[in-house]
């Protein structure tokens, strides 16, 4: 039987992991989302398992393997992946790829928020939250906590609200003790879960998508964008629909599957990767007053790679 | 008056070499070379200093104690155009608070815009010298600037091209000299020996190769350590890096009169400091045909923050995609790489389709 090639795509964030299998024209042939719990490497081998269950290694060879996310570095040194992107270009290639008439990507994801200007098919222009985490998923999570109610639900909890609580929007922590002080008020619940998705959007525009002009098509991805209070927020602040792609939580992933489709560099995957052990070790150099932290990765029990040094001498370190 | 005065300036790019010069040939007084920046520098700065002020204000007072520490007795401080002007009345306090026991050369004190006042400033690192002798120096210091932004300003611009690795040892010899040199002579045979070097090196520079400005505060943006070494990591992705903002350009050359009215498209006004060379800056990079600008700056500093929706307008109108960087003390670069990547990856891809 004539064996077909696959791509396997990994974005692994701060909060979620994610990773898709497609073939050669963009069709998913497995797909997962699991929480990444501050393991990435458990997150990474826990997701290969379920993955392995839903392909078929009779009929299909995974020959390219591409990492993104914030944890991209590590996880692309444990599954040898063959190209590494970060996650910007890799949520504007998969958009743009299933999405071509696109010009405005808003993305929210659990710890940083980034938006991505499109003309003709090809990122222009991006923004990302650089000093603040205001305005995230991780914002949204302890809402949630302090309400009681689990992060799913929120969405459809706010579209009952027909009169959202105002809430100062400018920064998370003011916008949490905002919230305090209109629940004590007693304010009902859900005015305030509307009310705090539309901070979130504001904020998001706000800050993230300050001076940049935000023209329709807009796609909405990332994990907040599960949250139909937040799209319906961003709906009444830009006057415009928007667009929330089914597999909008898989963009990142499908951009690294496609990058590492388009590049030329092919390897077998070997589905074994995920009864090794990886240990991690971070070790400081002290070479010099910058005392740089060494990050080693270690596969049973041997060096695979490091990162972190700033000069040769970090290199010896090992 | 003490005999054997021990003078030390904070650290400030490499320009340290030109500032050692003038105090030693011109003044005659020992320069104390503080250690370069490290965390530590950036730790013992932020813990001493109010936490909203701009980084370089953190950076600086790190600097002084390590100069201090390292056997300095007078720490002398420069003047400038936004809050830099009050860094160093604060610093001093902040020292003396500390419990150092030194003299302080404020030179912002004497910020009267006569000349006879600076000099008179100056003449409080060694009242004995003479003033020939240092106005000599002061050029000799001033031509040493001018290499060493030219000397930079061609290895940022090249050494992504460099198949050879030769480039940074080219470079880290000339910045040796620099320090050495003692007399005009050796500051222009460092800068031949580094220009000719240069020269040897068969670049493998494409035809049309990715062009990127930098531009920023006055502090941020020519010091490697507290930009994370920006045009280097640049510069390795195989971009050619420009940047107009240094001495040279920005103090020596173009007066600010010119530039204010070159930008009066954007900015009828200056905003301070920087901003109105940043703005003449991007403008230029602009007109030039660049394929991107990054804006360097220290979190809190206000010229800076006030040009970002200039630079948005001048984004729009000239079709030019500009990142914005802020810097506090953070040591990681982690985030920094990603932006990188992700603004290379785009202007990468915008030139090939443009193309």
């Amino acid at each position: 039987m004539n064996v077909r090639n696959a791509f396997l795509g990994i974005d692994v964030g701060s909060i979620s992991t994610k990773a898709v299998i497609i073939d050669e024209g963009n069709a998913i042939l497995a797909q997962e989302y699991i929480w990444t719990e501050g393991n990435p490497i458990g997150a990474v081998k826990k997701l290969l398992g379920l993955l392995e269950k839903q392909f078929d290694r009779e009929a299909w060879q995974i020959v390219g393997i591409g990492a993104t996310g914030s944890a991209r570095r590590l996880v692309g040194s444990i599954v040898g992946a063959t190209v590494v992107k970060n996650e910007i270009t890799a949520h504007a290639v998969g958009t743009t790829t299933f999405h071509p008439e696109v010009r405005t990507i808003l993305e929210i994801g659990g710890q940083d928020s980034k938006i991505i200007l499109v003309e003709n098919g090809i990122a222009v222009d991006y923004a990302m939250n650089t000093l603040c985490a205001a305005g995230t998923g991780a914002f949204l999570s302890s809402q949630a906590r302090r309400l009681g109610i689990e992060v799913e639900e929120m969405g459809q909890y706010a579209l009952q609200s027909s009169h959202p609580t105002m809430i100062a929007a400018r920064c998370t922590v003011f916008a949490e003790s905002d919230l305090v002080h209109k629940i004590q008020m007693g304010h009902p619940r859900e005015d305030i879960i509307a009310g705090v998705c539309r901070a979130v959007a504001s904020n998001y525009i706000n800050n993230v998508g300050k001076g940049k002009k935000i023209s329709s098509p807009v796609v909405f991805q990332g994990g907040v964008s599960k949250n139909v209070g937040v799209v319906r927020a961003f709906e009444d602040l830009l006057g415009c629909p928007v667009i929330v792609d089914d597999n909008g939580h898989l963009m990142g992933a499908m951009g690294a599957a496609i990058l590492s489709k388009r590049s030329l560099k092919r390897t077998l995957f070997d589905f074994s990767v995920k009864n090794m052990d990886f240990v991690t070790r971070e070790r400081n150099c002290g070479g010099c007053s910058n005392n740089c932290e060494v990050i080693c990765v270690y596969r049973d029990g041997s060096l695979i790679d490091f990162w972190g040094n700033r000069c040769e001498r970090g290199a010896a370190i090992r | 008056m003490k005999q054997e005065r021990k003078a030390a300036l904070p650290r400030y790019g490499e320009y340290n070499c030109a500032l050692k010069y003038l105090v030693e040939q011109g003044f005659e007084t020992k320069c104390i070379l503080p250690p370069p920046l490290s965390k530590r520098t950036e730790d013992l700065g932020a813990r001493n200093s109010p936490d909203l002020v701009c980084t370089p204000f953190k950076t600086t007072l790190g600097s002084m104690i390590e100069a201090l520490e390292a056997g300095a007795d007078t720490i002398i401080m420069v003047l400038g155009a936004c809050r830099l002007n009050y860094f160093g009345e604060l610093q001093e306090q902040i020292l003396r608070d500390l419990g150092y026991t030194f003299d302080f050369i404020n030179l912002s004190i004497y910020n009267t815009g006569k000349k006879r006042d600076i000099l008179r400033a100056l003449k409080g690192i060694n009242p004995r010298c003479s003033m020939v002798k240092a106005g000599k120096a002061l050029y000799e210091a001033v031509q040493m600037v001018e290499h060493l932004d030219d000397i930079t300003s061609l290895y940022y611009q090249n050494c992504g091209f460099d198949p050879t690795g030769t480039y940074p040892k080219i470079y880290r010899q000339f910045i040796a000299d620099m320090y050495a040199a003692q007399n005009l002579a050796e500051i222009r045979e460092g800068y031949r020996n580094a220009s000719r070097a240069f020269a040897e090196v068969t670049l493998q520079k494409p035809q049309d190769p990715i062009r990127i400005g930098i531009i920023g505060d006055y502090y941020t943006v020519m010091d490697p350590f507290s930009n994370l070494e920006v045009e280097q990591k640049l510069a390795d992705m195989g971009v050619e890096v420009h940047r107009l903002m240094n001495i040279t350009n920005d103090m020596l050359r173009n007066s600010e009169k010119n530039k204010q009215a070159k930008i009066r498209e954007f900015s009828e006004y200056s905003m301070g400091a920087s901003s109105t060379s940043d703005i003449w800056q991007a403008q230029n990079f602009a007109e030039r045909g660049f394929d991107g600008l990054i804006q360097v700056k220290s979190a809190c500093c206000m010229p800076e923050t006030d040009i970002m929706p200039v630079l948005a307008n001048l984004s729009r109108d000239y079709k030019i995609p500009v990142l914005y960087l802020t810097y506090d003390t953070q040591s990681s670069d982690v985030g920094l790489m990603t932006r990188l990547e992700a603004f290379y990856d785009m202007v990468e891809m915008r030139k090939k389709v443009a193309h």
